[in-house]
């Protein structure tokens, strides 16, 4: 009995580990950021030398003088947080839909002969060109972005879990069906698992879109966010702000694609690409 | 005196089949017509026949996975009980994202319990020698090692029968003959009936009780093997058989493919 607990810790451990990886900082871990980092060298060189007017673009001090102003008025904070909170309530509700939409249109072929040709349609509108219309139902008022954000999460999601559903292996199914699998242990055992990979690289893309939308939609119908905040700043030719709003998205970006990793890590633990040492 | 009639004398736990006038057509097209076939219990029988001859295609309506025959099929247990038949493919279809030990346990069906599950499939990775890579992805092991474990997940819930489409196809000829030794001798242990379709004459001669031959959708021969277990790949004796079987396929062939030039 112990060496069959033994076996489900072993299981367990290559979780933590695969966790513990992403957080240990490996000896070459620094190669990724040299080329950002001599890239800010030089601006800050530019800069200080006159290269660079001010009011083209500031010196990376200026701009980070900029932050820590903000940081102690609470403007950057409060924004971030409004805008954060924007982008998370459309991911749920857009991303939501489109999952249980892929889900039922993966599983039943009446659900998809009743919707896909729909939402194949919509999906070629490009979700900024509804931005004047989503102006007029909604002001500038907070649904216009939910609106904006879930319209554009939605369509990455909804074809990705589909396509993923189906793809799911069929000799896979017809030997767990053989065992006895069917109705929601079959989907939980079997088609779940094998469409996840999919799933994950449609929430990937939703959330590139997901700030792309909300930056978008904020510039042109907010009175908050990050993105209120960089088209005020251009109103009083503060271009410090407007850099720093910039690479404020470049590091959302990058932390969005970041969590999407870890999930990936952690839940694709059993796929040869995600496992340790693979991708490091 | 053969295994076979070794293991009727001792407790046998394998199923009976019988198949009355089986008959599968896909379109208009025939693929089995009237075939009739008993198995006994523990019994091992092989199936050879030209590719497309329908072997897959009986042995699906065997396993249950086709119903769209006309005849009847009846499986019934030592007992006298209605049984499923257990099934191992060529590919091993191992869950990629199960650990070895739940791969195997899966064979025990949803509704056991997880603990106990557990136990028996690390039983039966113990039997076909994977005890100690239960804690493993399937990806990691070789093709030989995974068809293992699907033997193993097959044979978790002691089925009473086995049936088995050409599992050591895709293997290289000494992993099969290994699996070969192994498939005979669990199948000794345990006592269930065996029905395996195979192309290779040597590995119906080595493992089968009978060796039963398909041809244009019927039964063309049905032998008995009265060799002693365990047998030698290739003994002598064999020589006179395999050549009769070798004919009889290649017969077949030139019947059921003609070739215009
Ligand atoms: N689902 C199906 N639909 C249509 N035709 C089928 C189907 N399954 C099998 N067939 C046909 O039935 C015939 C027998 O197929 P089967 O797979 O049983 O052959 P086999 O003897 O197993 O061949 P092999 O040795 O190549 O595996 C073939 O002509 C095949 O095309
Ligand atoms: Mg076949």
């Amino acid at each position: 009995m112990s060496e069959l607990t033994l076996l489900a810790t072993r299981h367990s451990d290559r979780k933590r580990d695969a966790l513990a990886s992403l957080f240990r900082v490996s000896p070459n871990g620094f190669i990724p950021w040299l080329l950002p980092l001599s890239l800010l060298v030089l601006w800050q060189a530019a800069a200080s030398y006159g290269a660079l007017p001010p009011s083209i673009l500031p010196a990376p001090f200026n701009v980070a003088k900029a932050a820590w102003r903000l940081l102690l008025s609470g403007e950057l904070l409060t924004n971030a947080a409004i805008s954060f909170k924007r982008a998370f309530s459309g991911l749920i509700v857009g991303g939501s839909l489109a999952f249980l939409l892929g889900l039922s249109n993966g599983l039943s072929r009446i659900s998809e002969r009743s919707t896909d040709t729909t939402i194949q349609m919509v999906r070629n509108i490009p979700n900024l060109a509804l931005i004047p219309l989503v102006i007029l139902w909604f002001g500038i008022g907070e649904e216009a972005k939910l609106f904006l954000v879930s319209f554009g999460v939605f369509f990455p999601i909804y074809i990705n879990t589909f396509h993923g559903i189906r793809t799911v292996d069929p000799q896979l199914v017809e030997m767990a069906r053989s065992y006895g699998f069917k109705g929601f242990e079959l989907f939980r055992r079997v088609i779940l698992p094998g469409a996840l990979p999919s799933i994950l690289v449609g929430l990937r893309y939703a959330l590139g879109i997901m700030w792309l939308t909300l930056i978008v939609a904020e510039t042109i119908a907010a009175q908050s966010g990050l993105g209120y905040m960089a088209m005020s700043a251009r109103e009083f030719m503060q271009t410090d702000i407007v850099v720093l709003a910039i690479l404020i998205y470049a590091l959302l970006g990058k932390a969005a694609d970041g969590s999407v990793r870890i999930i990936e890590r952690l839940s694709l633990a059993w796929h040869p690409a995600y496992r340790k040492g693979v991708r490091s | 005196m053969s295994a076979f009639a070794l293991k009727q004398s001792e407790t046998i736990r394998g199923a009976s089949v019988a198949l009355r006038h089986v008959t599968r057509s896909f379109g208009t097209k025939p693929v089995l017509e009237g075939i009739e076939l008993d198995v006994k219990p523990g019994e091992f029988i092989a199936i050879v026949g030209q590719s497309g001859s329908g072997k897959s295609t009986l042995l699906r309506i065997i396993a249950g996975l086709d119903n769209g025959f006309q005849g009847s099929l009846s499986i019934d247990s030592a007992k006298g009980q209605k049984t499923a038949a257990r099934i191992m493919y060529q590919e091993p279809r191992l869950l990629p994202w199960a650990s070895v030990i739940e791969n195997v346990a899966f064979g025990l069906g949803p509704q056991s319990t997880r603990h106990q599950a557990f136990a028996q499939a690390r039983a039966a990775l113990d039997a076909v020698g994977l005890g100690d890579r239960g804690g493993e992805w399937p990806d990691v092991l070789s093709g030989g090692q995974k068809q293992r474990v699907a033997l193993a997940r097959a044979l978790v819930s002691k089925p009473d029968l086995l049936v088995l489409d050409e599992p050591l196809g895709a293997l290289d000829a000494l992993t099969r003959i290994g699996m070969q030794s192994l498939l005979e001798r669990v199948w000794l242990e345990q006592g269930f009936t065996a029905i395996l379709v195979t192309h290779d004459v040597t590995e119906a001669l080595t493992l089968a009780d009978r060796v039963v031959l398909i041809e244009n959708g019927r039964i063309a021969l049905d032998l008995a093997i009265p060799f002693d277990r365990p047998r030698r790949r290739g003994a002598v004796q064999f020589g006179e058989l395999e050549e009769h079987l070798l004919t009889a396929l290649l017969k077949s062939k030139s019947k059921t493919e003609e070739y215009v030039i």
